[in-house]
């Protein structure tokens, strides 16, 4: 009578559950990337998982409503790491503390997802934004070099914009405005040193402090001068660098999957930079997932085996220290050879986020196009900074 | 009698009146209510006073300077200040022209497009409308030697761009509706005139014009209503910048709710959206209602 009565658990068990859902921000070629990572995890331990697509914009607006109904879209979410640890505290996500070893992971890479001393998020694979792309026929072409100090890059620059039938030295991604955030932090952690970017996420130092000041009077300099590009749609403006209307462009890892010949591709961060902003990708378990043991094995899975597979795919880099060199595609490997020696920072907009994050994209767009304003635009990123 | 009749009445009228209650009537005062209320629950003006300082609302050092951002207070008032006389002349003046010109309905069908096309498609459409790179109005440009730039990246003409591009998209309505007008004024009245030795504009002026005058006042009207909720076109094309020099109220309104989750701030705007329509609209609408 009790094997009937643990057999029919069992059934119901099995038969109540469906799948894992899992959301996350890739779609298109970045997706196809992604699901071998989620079919080794079906294969080995025997759990269906379905993929959804949801921008992180989007996902901002519908799981806050979701969580006060307590109902969860997903199993498994990946989202923005300042995101997950206010809903950490609102109570809205399963502890995973214990769940990794923080060691195995590159230093600082959870801290994003910590809420007093626990874990509430995994850390997954990241993407780098190393510097400045270029093509290597295009600097063999033109007898270009790569600049080892900051002079010898404005002399490149002054070069290259001589170079006729260039719309302009570098290429200036828009859309949202991320691409220019991505520039800009560049130049606060080479001009400031990699403590600014940490500074200023925490609130420590100001916008309008002569050390910020300082950093973005450099690339005001630069933006003066007319070495970069008007504001372009930045699938637009890769295409267009691509195709020779610039030298240059900054850029993050993922650049790699996006070109017709990865092998032309060289990067060079700015001359004296110390640090590299480190974009990683957090996942967390929604209190409300109705599968939580389950979504754990998988969360696991994602962060340790899942990466190996995940960069062997090209364009990720792996926040897994288990993960080796040999595991990724040699474009990858250059890129994760930047790496070593630079302090890897997290990238600032995404991990304060909220109105501020919109705020520094919209601003970056107007000192683009008019950089004598830099006053101004410092003034109104320190009004909306989080209090 | 009376009792049927009363009967009868609410039989047809309470599925509307419930559903109006419901999602028009209670959101409504709920939103107001909401305006009124801070965080923790007190009556207050607080929400009002943020809104209504805020340099995102009222820019007073780019008025002062003459630069945008400008405030989404003004830039509305551009909005309809620029984009109502543009859309009614235009609109007025097509529907006069096609009526008989040869091909005039297929023109009519192109200038209604802009109105049959999603709001967001629009919006895309005027982002590379005024592009550097693809953009037509900079192919047009080119053909005079003037320099071109993107448009809507830059503040100075960020914000004009898109109310040229809505002017596109909107003139279809009020061509539609003042060829529809057209049709009602009777042929005798222009034949009396042209005998009397009116010309073709003082026709225009002394019959057209005055005849069309309720036609003018729903274009009016609905074009008000359309500026100051404006929100699609603005948050695909620009998202209200660079640097909110495009920003209006609805963008703010979703700004404060969705990405600061402020939602004291955003009933505030809501409120003060619903206060400016009702200000133009009712004084318009009434004017019509006197001449009847």
């Amino acid at each position: 009578m009790k094997k009937l009565a643990f057999v029919a658990l069992l059934l119901v068990a099995v038969l109540s559950f469906s799948k894992l859902v899992v959301i996350g921000p890739w779609a298109g070629a970045e997706q196809e990337k992604f699901m071998p990572v989620l079919k080794a995890f079906e294969e080995k331990y025997g759990i269906e998982v379905e993929y959804k697509v949801y921008r992180g914009s989007d996902l901002l607006k519908t799981l806050p409503a979701q969580f006060k109904a307590k109902r969860a879209m997903a199993d498994v979410i990946f989202m923005w790491g300042w995101f997950i640890q206010d809903q950490a505290k609102k109570g809205n996500v399963v502890d995973l503390t214990g769940l990794i070893d923080e060691n195995d992971f590159i230093p600082g890479a959870l801290d994003a997802v910590k809420v007093n001393g626990k874990i509430y998020g995994i850390v997954y694979t990241g993407k780098v934004k190393p510097g400045f792309w270029y093509r290597k026929s295009f600097f063999k072409k033109h007898g270009l070099q790569v600049p080892r100090t900051w002079y010898e890059f404005k002399a490149l620059l002054e070069e290259i914009k001589k170079i006729p039938g260039l719309k302009a030295p570098i290429a200036s991604g828009d859309g949202v405005g991320w691409p220019l955030s991505d520039v800009t932090e560049h130049f606060l952690i080479t001009f400031g040193g990699p403590w600014v970017d940490r500074d200023l996420i925490e609130g420590n130092l100001k916008w309008e402090s002569n050390t910020v000041r300082y950093a973005m009077g450099k690339l005001v300099e630069l933006l003066k001068a007319g070495y970069f590009g008007e504001p372009t749609e930045w699938t637009m403006a890769l295409k267009q660098w691509w195709n020779g209307e610039y030298a240059l462009y900054f850029m993050g890892s993922w650049i790699t999957g996006m070109v017709d010949d990865p092998e032309d591709l060289g990067v060079f961060a700015l001359p004296g930079a110390k640090g590299v902003v480190f974009a990683a990708d957090y996942a967390f378990i929604p209190k409300y997932s109705k599968h939580i043991e389950e979504a754990k094995k998988l969360i696991k899975f994602l962060a340790t085996e899942g990466q190996v597979i995940q960069v062997k795919q090209g364009g990720h880099i792996a926040t897994y220290k288990k993960v080796s060199l040999s595991d990724y595609p040699v474009v990858d490997r250059e890129v994760a050879k930047i790496l070593q020696g630079m302090e890897a920072m997290p990238d600032l907009d995404d991990t304060v986020g909220g109105v501020f994050q919109k705020t520094f994209w919209d601003q970056l767009k107007l000192l683009w196009v008019n950089p004598d304003r830099l006053d101004e635009v410092l003034e109104v990123l320190d009004e909306k900074m989080p209090k | 009698m009376r009792r049927s009749k009363l009967s009868h009445f609410l039989f047809f009228m309470l599925p509307a009146l419930i559903l109006i209650g419901t999602f028009v009537v209670y959101p409504s005062l709920r939103t107001i209510l909401l305006s009124f209320f801070d965080e923790d629950g007190h009556l207050t003006l607080k929400n009002y006073v943020k809104v209504l300082s805020s340099r995102d609302t009222i820019n007073k050092e780019g008025i002062a300077r003459g630069e945008f951002p400008l405030g989404t207070l003004l830039h509305n008032a551009i909005w309809i200040a620029l984009h109502l006389p543009l859309t009614i002349i235009m609109g007025l003046i097509l529907a006069v022209i096609l009526r008989k010109t040869w091909g005039g309905n297929l023109l009519k069908t192109f200038v209604f497009f802009g109105m049959v096309m999603p709001m967001i498609v629009g919006g895309v459409m005027i982002n590379f409308m005024f592009d550097a790179n693809v953009g037509v109005v900079n192919a047009f440009l080119r053909l005079f030697g003037l320099q071109v730039k993107t448009w809507t990246a830059h503040p100075e003409t960020a914000l004009f761009s898109l109310i040229l591009g809505s002017v596109w998209l909107w003139t279809g309505f009020s061509m539609t509706l003042y060829s529809a007008g057209l049709e009602t004024i009777p042929k005798d009245f222009y034949e009396a005139a042209a005998i009397d030795g009116a010309g073709p504009f003082v026709q225009f002026f002394k019959i057209t014009v005055p005849l069309l005058k309720p036609i003018t006042v729903v274009v009016a009207t609905m074009t008000l209503l359309w500026d100051l909720k404006i929100f699609d076109i603005v948050y695909v094309a620009t998202q209200g910048g660079p640097g909110g020099a495009s920003n209006v109220l609805a963008i703010q309104m979703y700004n404060y709710a969705f990405i600061e989750f402020d939602y004291g701030k955003a009933a505030v705007v809501a409120v003060l959206l619903t206060v400016f329509t009702m200000i133009a609209a009712i004084p318009l609408i009434r004017s019509v209602g006197e001449e009847k």
